[in-house]
This record gives structure tokens, sequence and C-alpha cells, in this order.
């Protein structure tokens, strides 16, 4: 899709300083301040350096260009133009546009002759000032010195002069370099990270959805100022530089920093993700080529029957032996008639050590309230809800859509159906217990396959919450569980196949936007509605892994690559042939698929540490190591992916107050003990982003 | 610009529930599905026909109208045609909601001329029999707003279906026509255009 010209500034840091002896051997050590800037136009991303209190001296530009073919020449910029004599211009370049496009060659220098013997504080401040595309980006040299410091190393071995940040920051930003080009480490040298492939700018109007987003630990500032603003004319830009190329003793970078002295540790600080192999041979490609080894062959297993059920349940009606029950439930799901039991203790709505005598107590207590809840928004009158426009909103929402929900299935066939006036009451009833957040589309598909399993509005409605206990998230305002997931999946893909993930890229798709409704609604609407209770209570075990749905993801993108990548699809394409897999795919093929991708990056050493972040590795390897197709071994629970956190989500996005007070009064013991390791996670993680 | 002419971007935007899917659905595939889902995230259809001698393939975007789902729809926006603003006339709220959809799209489109850029204004359901948006009231708003072409359409009994997605590639054509006479001067205002789009939230 062409899209029209705009400039968005991706990330901005005050605060980064060159040295100005150490690259030009003066004797004296000047520090210059600036701030760095990635700026998105056009589809592409340049960086920019520029020292405060800059002003653009067009004699002293220097111009490069996209692949060596078009130069750009800076001309003025309205916000400097009156605060130094006037330069002449080339009249074409005086009016409309800051920009221009004129085509020259190569590198070239403009004639430096007027800018000789001028010693203006500015005009010296403004000869570090620089700006490239990333695509000319070749190398970045990432060295440590107390601090952080990048050399960005551009296609025609031109050097930059080093940018120390002071104040840190620098992985920050090449993170979010890492949004646009992937990094990789230079064999025989990982204190030089490659830009080795080049996707196609992200599409950048699908960034409009991540835009509200800091959960790359970057300070975005979307904000369209005034200095951006004069970007407006540049469609056709790519680079130029000012005198950045006066350092050739940069080329041999100096021995100031031993390599020695760049330990593994530093450089693990400077970049997330890319300490592991250390211990491996020199060179080797983190993220481009960890070798996964074999995917293994996994067998699913047969449902689990009531009989091996009842086996497990002790003359109380406690359930015994509950980590080996979820493990052949993760094999084989559950035979039909167990559900209705079975999926309470699944959710948590159910303690699996509670008694027979328990749960008759808690379902009594959980009827109360639910009615008390129902009574609410039942006793509304007219004349009160003409003036509740979220109750009015919320009620008219969910008549439509429950009108909407599952119609060719029996239970909510046909007008005037019961089952719809349940979906209806409990629909409502959760506006009522949970408030914020009121209804939002899509809680109608995640209640429906559990109203028709419990077949009991009370039942339906407590486990619809312990269920929404985990999505809610994805639900929220700002979508924020929606947007983890998708950043936490390309992370996954681009482990698993890096080079489908650099063509999903390269159409502009590298979001992943097509995966919005299964990961919604948990593959609600992509699979038969047997099939779906199949997956979710396979997924509500919290086995293999955490977020074992995104490996789910895989594996059915898995089965497609080929086919977009061989009949190059492109943007349109790829959505429309993703869509339409709805109602097609096997289920039983996809678990067994995601499960043998688990196994396969659990056994592979190199995992990237995100990697392991995601699928909770890293807490489980303190648990006895597990050999994964142990099938029947005994083995200590892993905490339920569906309640760890997702990762980079911020201390206030955890699970809502009430929640959790819900679970602590209703649970008796360890049945939330993952809650609190979650909580934990949390701060944890988000110290780390 | 003849193959621009050959496949035609239009989306359809209004509030959820207002009939956007079934329009696209019934125009498509000429059914009329009682059991239709709301939608998440975007889909798209194409259809191939001819108009005024034109064949063109009309790619028809069906977005999800709950304004939670915003952040996933805009982006898709882009590169439209045309843009099919509907409600349904028995919820006077989908009628008083066009004007933010019509804001909302050309601000995420990023359109840089609103006053001629194709709008269609869709009035849905016009089968059922309560009411709350007159014929009159919606005209009236299509006139005040850019002398928007106005179609009362039924998904459910096919009224006016065809004719309301015929109309939105007519102005197509038409805006093109007229770009086309204007080229030298259209190349100017596009230079111009980056700074003014900041005018448009
Ligand atoms: N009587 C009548 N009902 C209609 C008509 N068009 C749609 N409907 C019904 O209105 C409801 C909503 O229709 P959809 O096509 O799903 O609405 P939508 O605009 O796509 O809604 P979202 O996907 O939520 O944005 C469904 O129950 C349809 O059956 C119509 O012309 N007449
Ligand atoms: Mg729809």
């Amino acid at each position: 899709m062409a899209a029209p010209a705009t400039t968005k500034l991706v990330f901005e840091q005050e605060g980064i300083f060159i040295h100005s002896s150490s690259a030009r051997g003066e004797d004296q050590e000047v520090l210059i301040s600036g701030f760095l800037r990635l700026i998105q136009k056009d589809g592409d991303f340049c960086v920019e350096y520029r020292p405060l209190e800059d002003a653009v001296d067009p004699s002293n530009m220097l111009c490069a260009g996209k692949d060596s073919s078009s130069v750009v020449e800076w001309t003025q910029t309205p916000q400097c133009a009156g605060e130094r004599p006037h330069r002449p211009v080339e009249p074409q370049q005086s009016y409309e546009t800051e920009w221009d496009m004129i085509n020259t060659v190569s590198f070239k220098r403009k004639p430096y002759a007027n800018g000789e013997g001028v010693s203006h504080q500015v005009h010296e401040r403004s000869r570090w000032a620089f700006f490239f595309n990333v695509s000319d980006l070749k190398s970045i040299r990432v060295k440590t010195e107390g601090w952080a410091y990048l050399v960005f190393c551009l296609r025609e071995d031109t050097r930059l002069p080093a940018l120390h940040f002071h104040q840190g920051g620098s992985e920050d930003f090449l993170d979010c370099l890492r949004r646009y080009v992937v990094l990789s480490e230079c064999p025989g040298d990982k204190t030089c990270l490659m830009v080795c492939s080049h996707s196609k700018a992200l599409s950048q109007s699908f960034e409009n959805l991540m835009e509200d987003d800091t959960t790359y630990g970057v300070v975005q500032k979307l904000r369209k100022d005034p200095y951006t603003a004069t970007f407006g004319g540049f469609a056709k830009v790519t680079n130029y530089l000012f005198d950045a190329f006066r350092w050739p003793e940069l080329e041999q970078e100096p021995q100031a920093t031993p390599e020695a002295e760049v330990s593994p540790d530093t450089l693990s600080e400077v970049i997330p993700g890319l300490e592991i192999n250390q211990q491996q041979e020199p060179g080797f490609e983190v993220i481009t080529r960890v070798d996964l080894g074999r995917r293994p062959d996994v067998e699913r297993r047969d449902p689990v029957s009531a009989e091996d059920w009842a086996r497990r349940v002790d003359s109380e009606g406690r359930v015994r032996d509950v980590s080996h029950l979820k493990r052949l439930v993760f094999k084989g799901g559950l035979c039909h008639a167990l559900r209705k039991e079975a999926w309470k203790f699944l959710l948590g709505y159910f303690p699996w050590e509670s008694t027979r005598e328990e749960r008759k107590n808690l379902q009594k207590r959980k009827t109360d309230e639910y009615f008390r809840m129902k009574l609410q928004w039942k006793s509304v009158s007219e004349e009160q809800e003409k003036r509740n426009s979220r109750l009015r909103d919320n009620r008219s929402l969910i008549e439509k859509d429950v009108n909407r929900t599952d119609r060719t299935n029996k239970f909510y066939e046909g007008p005037d159906n019961p089952g719809l006036i349940l979906l209806h009451d409990i629909l409502m009833t959760y506006c009522m217990y949970d408030f914020d957040l009121g209804y939002v589309q899509g809680m109608n598909d995640l209640l429906s396959p559990i109203l028709y399993v419990m077949e009991n509005e009370v039942d339906a409605f407590w486990c619809f919450v312990a269920y929404m206990e985990q999505m809610h998230q994805n639900f929220e305002e700002q979508m924020q569980g929606m947007k983890t997931q998708l950043i936490q999946l390309s992370t996954l893909l681009r482990l698993l196949d890096l080079a489908f993930w650099n063509y999903l890229e390269a159409q502009d798709s590298g979001y992943l936007y097509f995966c919005f409704r299964w990961l919604l609604i948990r593959f609600k609407r992509e699979l038969t509605f047997q099939d779906v209770l199949r997956l979710w209570e396979v997924m509500w075990t919290g086995l293999p892994c955490q977020n074992f749905h995104l490996l789910v993801c895989c594996a059915i993108l898995d089965s497609e690559k080929q086919k977009i990548m061989e009949e190059h699809y492109g943007f349109n394409e790829i959505l429309k042939h993703i869509n339409e897999l709805s109602m097609k795919l096997d289920i039983e093929e996809i678990l067994q698929k995601a499960e043998a991708i688990c196994i396969q990056i659990k056994s592979c050493k190199d995992i990237p540490h995100s990697v392991s972040e995601i699928l909770g590795f890293n807490e489980e390897a303190e648990l006895p190591a597990t050999e994964a197709e142990a099938g029947d071994s005994e083995r200590p629970d892993p905490p339920a992916p569906s309640h760890a956190p997702p990762s980079h989500i911020p201390p206030s996005h955890a699970p809502p107050s009430h929640v959790r007070q819900e679970r602590v009064t209703d649970l008796i013991s360890n049945g939330n003990g993952h809650l609190h390791e979650a909580a934990h996670d949390v701060y944890k993680i988000a110290y780390i982003s | 610009m003849a193959s621009k002419s050959s496949l035609l971007k239009v989306i359809l935007l209004g509030d959820g529930g207002v009939g956007k899917s079934s329009l696209m659905n019934r125009y498509v595939t000429n059914k009329f599905d009682t059991h239709l889902f709301h939608t998440i995230g975007v889909e798209f259809l194409n259809k191939d026909l001819e108009v005024d001698g034109h064949m063109v393939t009309m790619q028809i975007w069906d977005t999800a109208g709950q304004e939670r789902f915003r952040s996933l729809r805009t982006p898709f926006y882009r590169g439209s045609d045309c843009c099919l603003l509907t409600f349904s006339v028995d919820d006077s709220q989908s009628f008083l909601n066009l004007a933010n959809w019509k804001k909302e799209f050309i601000y995420y489109a990023d359109v840089k001329e609103p006053e001629s850029f194709p709008f269609v204004v869709l009035g849905n359901k016009l089968d059922v029999t309560e009411r709350q948006v007159s014929l009159e009231e919606a005209r009236q708003w299509c006139r005040d707003n850019g002398g928007h072409p106005y179609f009362e359409t039924s998904a459910k009994d096919a009224t006016n279906v065809a004719a309301a997605f015929e109309e939105a590639v007519r102005r197509v054509l038409a805006a093109e026509d007229r770009a086309e006479h204007l080229i030298p001067t259209d190349t100017v205002n596009l230079h111009r255009k980056p700074r003014s789009s900041a005018s448009c939230c």
C-alpha cells in the first residue's frame, strides 16, 4: 500500500556525547553533548545525531547517497535561518522544500573554502551532527568504557564518531533499531554488530497499533514537533553527512579499549539477548544461526477418560497426582463428559486439593455472589439507564453480539434460544463484576464454549471470570496484552525461521497483525467448536511451557510459510490467506507440532535470553532437569502460562487487585501460589526492560 | 493511472452492528448470513465488476466497529480510494457517529484533499420498521458534509446494495478523471502536502 508522506519520531534520547579529542587527536578533550534520534519517514528509517544548540551549516555538509546513487542536500531549516549569516544557496533550493535531491553518484565533499577560518561556536558544533538512512548502515561497534559507546559504520566503510551513552540508553536504542533491521554479531568480533539483513521498512501504518507502546523500554515520542515537521519535504531523501569523514584514525579502533576488557558480561549488559554463546566458538551468529537441532517427533494420546480421572480422586473428593493428571490432559485433552467437572479445576474455580464438601460450600457462596451482581443490573430502571451511558452502551453491544455468537451451534441456534439469554445475562453480570473493563467484543467468544460445557449460569460465570483473568490484558483500553504478545510472537518466529520472518517484514507484515484474531480470542474463530474445547483445555494445563499458545501460532505459521513465500504473497494476500485458514486447521496436528517446537527450543543450549524469558524456561532451570518426553514421570508444576505475565509489562498492568483478592479468599493454600510468582515476575521483567 | 483503475480499494466504516459485514457479503456473495460473527480485526473480499465500460476489481475492506479496536483497523485505511460511511437507520447513535468516522478516516488514511475525496453514505437496515433516522435527516447530513451520495440499503433483502457499491466505483473513476486533467497543478500540491497534513487532526 502506498503510504503518503509522514514523519515520525521513533526514538529520541538526549545527553549523548562525542569526545572530540579522541576522535580528532586534539590535546584538550571536548565533550559535545547532543541528542540521538531515530526518525521514520515514508517507510525509511533514519538515524540522526545533533549536538545541542546546533544550527546547520549547508556549506559544511557532505553528501552521501542511497546505495550511493542519490545525494541529498541540506539547506536551511526554518528555525535556524535567522540565527546565522545567510549563505547563498542554489536558487531552486531556497524555496518550498528544505530538502532537495541532486543526482550525484558517490560520497563527495562540498568545496570547503567558505568554511575555513570560521570558528563560530555553532558552526563548530554543527560539524558533529550526522544523519543517515538505516539502510546505509553496515555495522555498529558496541564498546564499553564505564559506559557504552557506539560507532556506526556505513556502507562505504564510513565511520561516524563514537557516541558515548554516559547516561545509559544504548541498549534501548539498539532494541529500537532491531525493530527495523536485523543485528547480528560479527563472526570473530563480538563487539561488532552486523546489520545483516535489510527488510523493507516495517509497515509504517501498522505502527499505529504499537505507537503508544512503551514496552520496548524505549521512550518513543511520536508527537509531530516543529523540528520533525521540517523534514516535510524530504520524501526521497536518504543521507547526508557532515564532515564526518575526518577520522580515518578510527578505522583502526584505538587500543584504548583492549578487546579483553570488554568482558562477555558487560557486553551482555549492552545488548540484552546477545549474551548467549559466550562459550561457543567466536563468531557464532546469535540471532541468525542458532542451531535449533532436529525437531523431535511427538505423539498425542487419547483423551483422559472418566475412569482415568476418577482413579485420581480420593474418597473426600480431593484430586491427587495433579501434575500427572495435567500432563495427561496436555497430551490428550479430556473426554467430553469430564469437561464440566475438570474445567473448573483447570481454570482455577475449584482448588485441586479441595474436598467435595468444600466445593459445595464454595459454590453456594459463589451462587449468592453471582445473583447479587446480577440483581444490580437487573434492578436498574429505564429512567436510571437513560442517565447511565456506560451501562447503555454495554447492554446494546452485548445484545448485538449475543445475536452473533456461534449461532450455528445447537446450543445457541434459532430465535429465542435460552442459551442466548444466558450468554447475555452472564456478560451483563460480568460488567458489574468488572465495571472498569465492561464488555469488549470478543468476550462473547470466550464465554460461549464455557457456557456450552457448564450448562449452568453460575458455574459458567465463575469459570469465565477465571479465564478472563488470563485474558484481561487483551481487552484493556490499550490492548497491552495484544501488543506484548505480538512482540513475543515475533521474537519466537525470528528464532525459528529468520528467513520467513524477514520475508514477512519485507512484506510490511512484520507486526503479525494477521495473528490478531488468533491471539485475542485464543483461536476461537479458527477452529471448529469441538477443537476449540480441546485446544483450550490443553492450554489451561500450563504445559509444557509458558505462553504455549504462541508456539501454537508458530506451528500454524510453520505450516503456511512455504506457501506464503513460494507464492510471493504480499501484505494483502498474507492477511487473506491467514484469515481463510479459519476452520481448515487440524488441531491434533497443530498441537503436535507446537509441542515439538517447544521441545526443540528447550533442548537447544543457545536460546536467546528473550526467548527463554517468553517461554518461562528461566524459572524452570532451577527445577530438576526434566526429560521433555518423560510423559509419565512426576514433575513439579511449572507456573501456569496463563497466569504468568507477558514480559515487558510494567507493574501497573498486573492483574487487577480485585482479581487477586478473589483468588486469595477462594483458593485454599497453594492453589494460587503461581499468582504470587507471577506478580513477582512482573516486577522482575519490568525492571529488565 | 490505468493500472490504478483496475483495482479499487473501498473501505466500510461505521459503528459495530450496523451491518458492514452483511453488506459486504450481500454484495460479493449475494447472501445474507444471519449467523455472521462480529468482526475481529480486518477482512477483505474482492469483486470484479464493470461500471460504465470500465473493468474494475473492487477490494472491499471490512473493519471492526468497536472503539477499542481502533488501533487495529486504522492502519488499513491507507490507500483507500473510497470510503463507505455506514450507519443503521434503526440506530440514531450510529448516525450521530458518522462525523467521527469520517474524521477518523481522513486522519488515518492521510487524505490529501478531504473536500474532494469520494465518500458514500449508507443507511442500512432499511427493512426494519422502527426507524430512528429519517431519510430527510440523513440527506441533510450528506448535503451539509460535502455533498456525499446517500443510499438507503438493506443487506437483508438486497435493496440498493449493488447500486451503492457501483456508485462508489463511479465516484472513484470520476475523481481520477479529474486528477488526470489537473496533473500540472496537482504536482505542485503534492509538494505542499506534508506540511498542511498537520492541520487535519
Ligand atoms: N434487518 C436487518 N438486519 C441486518 C441488516 N444488515 C445486518 N443486519 C443484522 O445486524 C447485525 C449486525 O450486522 P453485521 O454485518 O455483523 O454488522 P457489522 O457492521 O459488520 O458489525 P461489526 O463487525 O461489529 O463492526 C447482524 O445480526 C445482522 O444480521 C439489514 O439490512 N437488515
Ligand atoms: Mg462486521
